[in-house]
């Protein structure tokens, strides 16, 4: 079980939480990449084994959508490289 | 061994739910909302909460229900705050007593320690797997679900309680 930082309620049991997907990459522009790049964005989820970047929404809390960073390893929330 | 509890539905409050900027909210209903997030104030015999951002509830007692919305006057409100009567969605129940928390505890993940959660602390989590508001009063909680999973919390809490 995650116990989840929520920037308005503090940490909450991940039960509070749905979960909403991996963070992807921003939208390329489809006509401005290959085939191969486009479909690689359409249908390859980020899964690395490591920190990964994760957006969870507190469905049963105060409605928040937020994002952090999850290492697939241990379920520790960790900080993002770009993180101070 | 019982919990040494009481528990109790509370009579049908009336609630309004409002959404929108504290500024706007503020100068429209001409209630101070609560700043702290997850924290109730009494003013004026309401009890106003802030569940979320730029989210809060109002509950009076229900006869004060149709004064209320003629003051608050939802459907002229302006558009960028949401004034709704949501009074009949929720029902509440109260869990008094030396065990309360204990009780809690059985269907709620919160961290509900008085250093944690004190009084008048109010947010939303989960009761025996039902989004619930959880408020802390002077002698214990309550506790407001869904009014259609009511009867399932009463039952949940009769064999809790047993």
């Amino acid at each position: 079980m995650i116990n989840i930082p929520c920037p308005f309620c503090g940490p909450r049991n991940e039960s509070e939480f749905s979960f909403g997907g991996p963070v992807k990459p921003d939208r390329p522009d489809p006509n401005s990449v290959t085939d191969e790049q486009w479909v690689e964005y359409l249908t390859t989820v980020p899964n690395p084994l490591g920190a990964v970047q994760e957006r969870w929404w507190h469905v049963r809390g105060c409605g928040t959508w937020l994002t952090i960073w999850r290492d697939t390893r241990t379920h520790d929330i960790v900080k993002g490289p770009n993180d101070a | 061994m019982s919990y040494d509890v009481t528990t109790d539905r509370l009579p049908t409050f009336a609630i309004f739910d409002f959404k929108g900027t504290r500024k706007t909210l503020e100068k429209w209903t001409k209630f101070t909302l609560p700043d702290a997030p997850n924290r109730f104030i009494v003013n004026t015999g309401v009890i106003l909460c802030h569940i979320g951002p730029d989210h809060w509830l109002l509950r009076a007692p229900l006869d004060r229900e149709e004064t209320l919305e003629s003051q608050l006057k939802p459907t002229n409100a302006p558009a960028d705050i949401s004034i709704v009567r949501i009074s009949d969605t929720q029902t509440f129940f109260s869990i008094t007593g030396p065990n309360a928390a204990e009780v809690i505890s059985i269907g709620c993940p919160m961290d509900l320690h008085e250093t944690v959660f004190p009084q008048n602390s109010v947010s939303f989590s989960e009761f025996f797997t039902v989004k619930a508001l959880i408020m802390r009063i002077p002698l214990g909680f309550e506790v407001a679900v869904e009014q259609s999973y009511a009867n399932m919390i009463a039952d949940y809490l009769d064999r809790a309680t047993a």
